[in-house]
């Protein structure tokens, strides 16, 4: 055994770089873009469909019609019942999904690659002749109110759901949750999932993506056959502007008594995922709240103990989504974590990050990225992240390249333009009559008590 | 369907026992720690100690100042955590390949020579992380409370699964610094671990840092016998209730029953019984509760695998607002009792998709490593990852059917039921 010195870490080895795989892009002769990888590394294979109908492009009466309809897809087809549906499925061990979200709809499907030419099929007749039946779609809907009131007493959803109207304006589809509102799903029938899918779910301006085990070829000649006869574009296109519901910061306390640890949001409207400083902001916000050894997570966890964790994020959708830093912390704590979040976010806004936490920052990003290239479904995953915001197919090729550019003063440059602390926005769902007085003497901005009524609707 | 991983053995001379599984196909490699140590082993008045011990093991070392190793990591584009249960703490990393060596010497750091890093003021830092752990994931979450009671109805007061792995509040605050140092001592020795690589490395390589590292790390004394008493009936001999009235927003009811220890050999039998009730949306529970008679909004079921006296089965269904919990424990009880009479057809589904999830555990190295270390840690065996599928692939019909009518009956049965406190109850 050589001697070594234990003091020091050892030396990195070799490098060995790998790239994202080759994708294989064709159209299909319904327009569908259909893109497939080959990775052989295990006989299975991962699917999404993605088709853009989105809770953008939906207005608050319907708020929640994507999601809902997404999720009533299990519940059969014109051929099949739901459990024949299920049955059919998992006999031939397929995982099978659907969810609706802002940017559009996505159906997923993960299986043996030899049993890709039975699934695939399955799937595309999942959404492309659902059936709706009545009392499936009655139990989709009971579901998806049962789950509006878990989000209501889940002190981190509903601490993000009352974020969200505080960032964004009134009547901006962001200001809401994408899961709807009470009113909006009570009123839905089957004929709206029926109408909803009739109109949006088509292939054009969609994709079709295929990783794992395949040859691109006979992905081609199956989803061809899959697909015919599918056509046309979705009707529901988003059309709105994002905009702020304050300039000023203000703070907001949602009372959930006897709550023994406060939620708490501080953020604001953020920006879109094709802007130019996606790279510099990404580094930005991993040195402010995007990794463990980040500047919120070292102070308010392992220096002050204050919070399990500490995280902070930015929403990037295809318009400007949310900014946030999201914690919980002890009660008696409350008003100097809201405090620590202010300065940390306000430090890295006006004096930018240091070049060594920038240089972590992005080796984290660039390592990282490999590691999350391991699964056909994560590859899947990025995959469909350039048909939903149009990305170039040379994107991944170049990630790791483009994040390794990011200097110092590209990654102060986008804190100071897309974080700021004076029109953040704080959201704490807690104790009001423990936390509210102290944050209130804060004196951070315009301060409000919501006192909400359990199960039913806010009063302030 | 057959795969084989590649899996190699070995034991230091201290004890520690390595494991090894190259894969080259992609430049990513898991370092992987399992200690012999869980919530198990705490002593009356030390619950939660071993999770609070898992914290203070990221609190640095001899040569890793605070906060050290996770800066290294992460700037390596690498990712770790640790997580404490029942039977055992694991601890793992997962990095670019070219990184296998600093993940080894950082292991080995705080398996060697953590305690000189230790002091009063990360230990009052991270208690302080723990209990607001504690308040984010149990005491401030509806139902929070449910493992805790469901033990306390499962495993008598003087049985180490009786209490959480978060532990109380009480004991969190009693721990001590001389309580760190000898936790240290008696269970993060080399001989109660197992390091498993699993990756792209060169085995021959891997094996020289692995001694490299950790060879000359002193082993320890056998390990304590567990607190408490052990051997345990098979069946509870009961229905043990507890229903709770709470700021819950809707009715659920959570049933479990004893079950077979990890390392018996009828515990497959009790795998696939969770999966004909629980794994996908044809299976039973699923089908029958939630889809045709619309009771449930959702439901649960899975497995504690564990290893002292007796394993838990579990199952839950969360109810609409206006569910009642007694028609909703009749319908859970109907179905599961109904396992009495699977079918084939049903049993074949089950296995099509754990091979599926088989395959998907394999796809990425840090969770093939886990099991690794888990297989060789609790049964010397590592290599029963590769005959994991064959061992549920030979449970037959008759099996499950003798299994349900043994095991499922209201004299094996844990109840807990959560009920909305009324409306204006705050």
């Amino acid at each position: 055994m050589s001697a070594f010195d234990r003091t020091f870490p050892p030396p990195s080895g070799p490098i060995r770089d790998f790239d994202f795989p080759e994708v294989d892009r064709r159209r299909l002769s319904n327009g569908l873009d259909l893109r497939v990888a080959r990775v052989a590394r295990l006989p299975v294979v991962s699917v999404r469909l993605f088709m853009r109908s989105g809770e953008s492009a939906l207005d608050v009466d319907r708020s929640g019609l994507c999601v809902l309809t997404a999720n009533a897809l299990d519940g059969g087809t014109r051929k099949r019942s739901g459990t024949e549906l299920a049955e059919s499925l998992e006999r031939i061990g397929a995982r099978f999904g659907a969810n609706g979200g802002w940017e559009g709809t996505s159906a997923s499907l993960y299986c043996l690659a030899d049993r890709l030419a039975e699934a695939l099929p399955l799937l595309a007749e999942a959404v492309t002749e659902p059936g709706f039946p009545e009392e499936e779609v009655a139990r989709a809907k009971e579901q998806h109110l049962a789950g509006l009131r878990q989000r209501k007493m889940d002190p981190g959803s509903a601490a993000h759901d009352a974020a969200l109207s505080r960032y964004f304006a009134d009547g901006i589809p962001y200001a809401r949750s994408d899961h709807g509102t009470e009113q909006s799903i009570g009123g839905m029938t089957a004929d709206h999932l029926h109408g909803y899918a009739d109109a949006n779910y088509r292939p054009e301006d969609g994709g079709l993506i295929v990783i794992g085990d395949v040859d691109a070829a006979e992905v081609a000649e199956l989803a061809e056959r899959c697909f015919s006869g599918w056509t046309g574009s979705p009707a529901s296109v988003a059309d709105f502007e994002v905009v702020p519901a304050a300039r000023e910061r203000r703070v907001l306390v949602v009372h959930r008594p006897g709550s023994v640890q406060s939620e708490v949001r501080v953020g604001h409207v953020g920006t879109d995922r094709l802007t130019p400083d996606y790279f510099a902001l990404s580094v930005a916000n991993m040195v402010l709240g995007g990794m463990f050894t980040s500047r919120l997570n070292l102070n308010l966890r392992e220096r002050n103990g204050f919070t399990y964790g500490v995280r902070s994020r930015f929403g990037f959708r295809s318009r400007p989504g949310p900014f946030e830093v999201a914690t919980a912390v002890g009660n008696e704590v409350t008003p100097a974590a809201v405090r620590e979040i202010l300065n940390e976010v306000e430090g890295i806004a006006s004096r930018g990050p240091t070049e060594e936490e920038v240089a972590s920052a992005r080796d984290f990003a660039a390592g990282i990225f490999g590691l999350q290239l391991e699964t056909v479904g994560q590859i899947a995953s990025r995959a469909s992240q350039l048909v939903i915001f149009g990305l170039a197919d040379d994107y991944y090729h170049e990630y790791r390249r483009r994040m390794r550019e990011v200097t110092t003063e590209d990654a102060a440059d986008a804190a100071r333009r897309h974080m700021r602390p004076h029109e953040a926005q704080v959201v704490v769902v807690g104790d009001a009559d423990v936390v509210g007085p102290p944050l209130e003497e804060l004196g951070l901005g315009p301060f409000e008590v919501s006192r909400e009524v359990r199960g039913g609707q806010p009063e302030t | 369907m057959s795969l084989r991983i590649p899996i190699e053995r070995h034991r230091l001379d201290n004890g520690l026992k390595v494991v090894l599984s190259p894969d080259r196909t992609v430049p990513v490699v898991a370092v992987n720690l399992w200690y012999g140590v869980g919530s198990r082993n705490e002593a009356p008045g030390k619950t939660g100690f071993a999770h609070l011990f898992e914290h203070m093991m990221f609190q640095g070392s001899a040569h890793v100042p605070k906060n050290r190793h996770f800066e290294l990591i992460e700037k390596a584009g690498g990712t770790l955590n640790a997580t404490t249960w029942f039977d055992r703490t694991n601890y793992f990393d997962t990095v670019p390949s070219h990184e296998l060596d600093l993940a080894l010497w950082l292991e080995a750091d705080r398996m060697g020579w953590m305690l000189p890093a230790m002091s009063q003021e990360k230990l009052d830092n991270q208690r302080d992380v723990v209990k607001n752990e504690k308040r984010q994931r149990y005491d401030n979450q509806p139902y929070g409370d449910w493992a805790e009671r469901l033990q306390k109805l499962m495993y008598p007061q003087d049985h180490p699964y009786h209490h959480t792995v978060i532990g109380s509040m009480e004991d969190i605050d009693a721990a001590t610094l001389e309580d760190v140092e000898q936790f240290f001592k008696t269970y993060y020795i080399p001989n109660n671990a197992v390091l498993t690589v699993a990756g792209d490395f060169d085995s021959k390589d891997a094996l020289e840092a692995v001694d490299r590292y950790f060879g000359e790390i002193a082993s320890g004394a056998p390990i304590p016998s567990i607190p408490g008493r052990l051997d345990l009936e098979p069946k509870l001999g009961k229905t043990a209730r507890d229903h709770v009235i709470s700021e819950v927003p809707l009715p659920r009811l959570i049933m479990a029953f004893r079950t077979p220890p990890f390392s018996a050999d009828d515990f497959s039998v009790s795998e696939v019984c969770q999966a004909l009730l629980g794994m996908g949306r044809a299976a039973r529970l699923h089908r029958r509760l939630v889809r045709e008679r619309r009771i449930a909004k959702g439901v649960v079921s899975f497995q504690f695998p564990l290893l002292t006296g007796a394993s838990m089965l579990l199952t839950w269904a969360t109810g609409y607002p206006d569910t009642d919990l007694e028609a909703l424990e009749s319908a859970l009880a109907e179905e599961i009792e109904g396992l009495r009479g699977a079918e084939q057809a049903e049993v074949d589904r089950a296995i099509a998709l754990a091979e599926t999830d088989f395959v998907h555990a394999l796809e990425n190295v840090a969770s093939r490593a886990d099991q690794l270390s888990m297989f060789e840690l609790f049964f010397d065996d590592p290599g029963r990852v590769n005959t994991m599928l064959d061992r549920l692939r030979a449970v037959t019909v008759d099996q499950i059917r003798a299994f349900a009518g043994e095991h499922f009956g209201p004299d094996n049965r844990a109840v807990l039921a959560y009920e909305p406190a009324a409306e204006g109850d705050q």
